[in-house]
C-alpha cells in the first residue's frame, strides 16, 4: 500500500478523497491555491502544500508544482480527483515519469478512451452503437458540410474533455459559424486543445451512464446512473438506477461498457456514458476516465467506496467483489448560480451554514462558515445525497435534507433543486437532457410572507453580521452597497 | 401600531405592514394576515404560525438580509433614502459586468447600432461563457474591455445611448 498520497484537486472531492485515505490510514497531503488559503481542503490533509496563485493553470493545473509537492512530501502516489488534471494523459506519464503512482487508468489507456475522437473508434471496434457524426472538424465550413450530411439539430462537441464545456447545439445552418467559433474557443481555453467534432443529436434523450472498475485485466460494472437533468450539458441531479432501464438494457449496457474497459486494459474507476433514445435504443457518448462528480449515488446502493477501490487497484490490489446493489440513490449538486437569472455564477462570503440531514442522507461538501467563494473555479459547493428503499423514499428524503439546509450569503441554486425534486417529470420519472432549457424556471415571483416576516424581526436586531474588516472584497462593486444601503437598519 | 417593513426584494419596496408585542408579530399585506409566535436562537428565527413551526435562518451583509425558509433562499435589501426607485442599468445604458471574470470575446463596436438582446461579449467565468447582450437597443457609444481581460462585477463594460421612441401613431393606435 501507498505511503502517503497527494490529493492534486480542491473543494469537495478533495474531503472527499481524504475521508478514504483516513479510513485506509493513509497519510495525505492537500494542495491550495492562494485563493483556496482558507477553503477546507486546504487544511484537510495530514500535511499541505501551497501551489501558487489562483488562477488554474498556476495551481491545480500546474504539473511541476503537484510532482514538486508530492517530492517534497514524500508522496509515491497522486489521486486526481474530477476535473482539472484527472484526465490529462500528459500528467499521468509525467507522473509515472518521476515515480508516483497516477492513481488511475494509464496514459495509453486514457489517450484511447478519454479522448472523444478515439474513444468513438474503440466503441465502434467493439461493436457498441455510436451516435452518426464525424470527428476532427477542422474549420466551421467542414462542419457545416458534415452538419447537412447527418442533418440539424447537430451537437458540436470539444474532443479533448466533457463537463459541457466547448460543447454547441446547433438547429440551422445559420447559427454553425457562431457557434462553432465560440466552441472552439471555450475549448481551447478549458481543455488546450481545440478540435472538434460534429454528431446527430438524439432528441429526446435520457443520459444513462455505466460506472465501471478494471484493474489492468478485467473490469465490473456497478449499474447505472441516469443524470438526464442537465442545464449547459451540466448534470444537477443524478439518480440510481434510472427509471427507464430494465433488467435486459442494463445487462446490455454493462456487457457494452465493461467490453470496452477490457479492450483498453483499463485499470481504475471509470463511466462509460451513453444515450438512450426515446426507442429505448443507447448510443456510446464517451468515456470518462476518472471519478465522476456524481459516484456516491453509486456508492450508497452498493454499499462500496469507490475511491477506496480506486486505491486498492492502483496499488495493485484488484477488484473488488460488490455485492447486490440496494434501493434508490439520488444526488443533487449545489451550485453557486443564479438558477432563475441564466445560471450565472455567484460569488459572496459564506455567512451560516447549516445541512439538512436525516436517515439515508449524506452530504459531501468542501465549503465551510467564513469562507469566501470566488469566481476562479467551478460552482459546484456541495452535494447532497439520499438513499431509501424506494425511489420515492429517496426523493422525499432529499427533499427534506434539502428543506433544512441553510446556506446564506452567496445566492444558490438549493431552491432551483427543490423545483426539480417536486416536479411531475421528476416525480413521474420522465427526465430527458432538455426537460431543463425547454422549460421556463422563474423563480418565486415575490417572498413568502414567512420569510419577509423573518427578515423583519431579524432587520430590528441583526443577530449576526459581517463587520466592516470581513467584507468580502467581490462586493465592492455590488450595487446595493454603491447605495450606500451597507449597515443600514 | 404596526409599521411598513423596511425591505426590498428584487429591487422593489415589499408592501408589507409588521406590528409586534412580546413575542408575537403580525404581519399583513392587501390581502393576507400572518400571525406569528417568534422565538429566536442566534441566527435562527422560529416561527410558530397556525399549528405548524417554521424554522428560518437569517444573516447580514453588505448585500443585505437573507434568510433561509424552507429550503429557499430570499435576500431582501434594506430600504434606503432613494425608497421607491427602482435600480436598473439599462436606463442610464450603462452595461455592467454580472460576474467576476475574463472577457472572452467581443463583439460589440463602438458606433454600432444594436438591437435589444443582441451579443455584445462574452466573458468566462467559472469555466463557462456566458453571453452578454444589449439591455436595449442603440448606438454602441464605447466598449470598455477587450478581450483577456478580468473583469469585476458590476464593472462597466460597454455604454449604449438608447434609440429614441418610436414616433408616429403606432404606439398610441387609432
Amino acid at each position: 500500500m501507498f505511503r502517503k498520497v497527494l490529493i492534486a484537486n480542491r473543494g469537495e472531492i478533495a474531503l472527499r478523497v481524504c475521508r478514504t485515505l483516513r479510513a485506509m490510514e493513509i497519510p495525505s497531503v492537500t494542495v491550495y491555491s492562494d485563493a483556496d488559503r482558507a477553503a477546507p481542503h486546504a487544511e484537510a490533509g495530514d500535511e499541505s502544500v501551497r501551489l501558487g496563485p489562483a488562477s488554474p493553470a498556476d495551481s491545480y493545473l500546474n504539473a511541476t508544482a503537484l510532482l514538486e509537492a508530492a517530492r517534497s512530501t514524500g508522496a509515491d502516489a497522486i489521486h486526481p480527483g474530477y476535473g482539472f488534471l484527472s484526465q490529462s494523459a500528459p500528467f499521468a506519464r509525467a507522473c509515472r515519469d518521476a515515480g508516483v503512482v497516477f492513481i488511475g487508468p494509464s496514459p495509453e489507456s486514457m489517450e484511447r478512451l478519454g479522448d472523444k475522437v478515439s474513444s468513438r473508434r474503440s466503441a465502434a471496434r467493439c461493436g457498441v452503437p455510436v451516435v452518426p457524426g464525424v470527428e476532427g472538424i477542422e474549420n466551421a465550413a467542414g462542419a457545416r458540410a458534415e452538419a447537412d450530411r447527418i442533418g440539424y439539430p447537430v451537437l458540436l462537441k470539444a474532443a479533448g474533455g466533457g463537463g459541457g464545456r466547448g460543447m454547441r447545439r446547433v438547429d440551422s445552418a445559420g447559427d454553425l459559424d457562431a457557434a462553432f467559433e465560440s466552441a472552439r474557443r471555450e475549448a481551447a481555453a478549458a481543455f488546450g486543445d481545440d478540435r472538434l467534432f460534429v454528431e446527430k443529436l438524439v432528441e429526446p434523450a435520457r443520459h444513462v451512464e455505466i460506472q465501471i472498475l478494471g484493474d489492468g485485466k478485467d473490469a465490473i460494472a456497478l449499474g447505472e446512473r441516469e443524470c438526464s437533468l442537465q442545464r449547459r450539458y451540466q448534470k444537477v441531479i443524478e439518480e440510481s438506477p434510472s427509471p427507464a432501464v430494465d433488467a435486459k438494457r442494463r445487462a446490455a449496457m454493462e456487457e457494452a461498457a465493461v467490453h470496452l474497459a477490457q479492450d483498453a486494459a483499463y485499470a481504475g474507476a471509470g463511466t462509460v456514458e451513453f444515450l438512450l433514445g426515446p426507442d429505448g435504443a443507447f448510443y456510446f457518448l464517451e468515456v470518462n476516465t476518472r471519478l465522476q462528480v456524481e459516484h456516491p449515488v453509486t456508492e450508497m446502493r452498493f454499499g462500496l467506496d469507490l475511491v477506496r477501490a480506486q486505491v486498492e487497484i492502483a496499488a495493485g490490489g484488484g477488484l473488488p467483489h460488490p455485492g447486490r446493489p440496494e434501493g434508490f440513490a439520488i444526488e443533487a449538486r449545489l451550485n453557486a448560480e443564479d438558477p432563475y437569472h441564466g445560471f450565472v455564477p455567484q460569488t459572496g462570503r459564506i455567512l451560516l451554514l447549516s445541512w439538512g440531514t436525516g436517515p439515508g442522507v449524506r452530504v459531501d461538501a468542501g465549503i465551510a462558515e467564513g469562507q469566501t467563494i470566488h469566481a476562479h473555479y467551478d460552482s459546484l459547493l456541495a452535494k447532497v445525497i439520499a438513499h431509501g428503499a424506494t425511489r420515492e423514499e429517496a426523493r422525499t428524503r432529499l427533499i427534506a435534507a434539502l428543506r433544512h439546509t441553510a446556506l446564506l450569503g452567496l445566492v444558490t441554486n438549493q431552491g432551483f433543486l427543490l423545483d426539480l425534486l417536486e416536479d411531475e417529470a421528476f416525480r413521474t420519472g420522465r427526465t430527458f437532457t432538455r426537460t431543463i432549457e425547454s422549460r421556463r424556471w422563474p423563480g418565486p415571483e415575490a417572498p413568502p410572507d414567512e420569510a419577509v416576516l423573518a427578515a423583519s424581526i431579524a432587520l430590528s436586531a441583526p443577530p449576526r453580521s459581517a463587520g466592516p474588516g470581513e467584507r468580502d472584497d467581490a462586493d465592492r462593486w455590488s450595487p446595493w452597497r454603491l447605495l450606500g444601503s451597507w449597515g443600514r437598519a | 401600531m404596526s409599521r411598513a417593513v423596511a425591505l426590498r426584494w428584487n429591487g422593489l419596496p415589499v408592501e408589507a405592514r409588521i406590528s409586534r408585542k412580546g413575542d408575537h408579530a403580525v404581519l399583513e399585506t392587501g390581502e393576507r394576515r400572518v400571525e406569528a409566535v417568534i422565538a429566536r436562537e442566534g441566527a435562527w428565527i422560529d416561527l410558530a404560525i397556525g399549528g405548524r413551526t417554521l424554522r428560518a435562518a437569517t444573516a447580514r451583509d453588505a448585500r443585505g438580509i437573507w434568510v433561509a425558509l424552507e429550503g429557499r433562499l430570499y435576500r431582501f435589501e434594506t430600504l434606503h433614502r432613494h425608497a421607491g426607485e427602482r435600480v436598473d442599468a439599462d436606463d442610464s445604458g450603462e452595461v455592467l459586468a454580472p460576474m467576476t471574470g475574463r472577457v472572452a470575446a467581443v463583439e460589440a463596436r463602438a458606433g454600432a447600432t444594436v438591437r435589444e438582446g443582441d451579443l455584445l461579449l462574452t466573458i468566462e467565468a467559472m469555466k463557462m461563457e456566458f453571453k452578454v447582450s444589449a439591455p436595449a437597443s442603440g448606438v454602441v457609444r464605447d466598449v470598455a474591455c477587450a478581450p483577456g481581460d478580468r473583469v469585476e462585477l458590476g464593472q462597466l463594460l460597454a455604454r449604449i445611448a438608447p434609440a429614441a421612441p418610436v414616433a408616429g401613431g403606432d404606439r398610441e393606435g387609432p
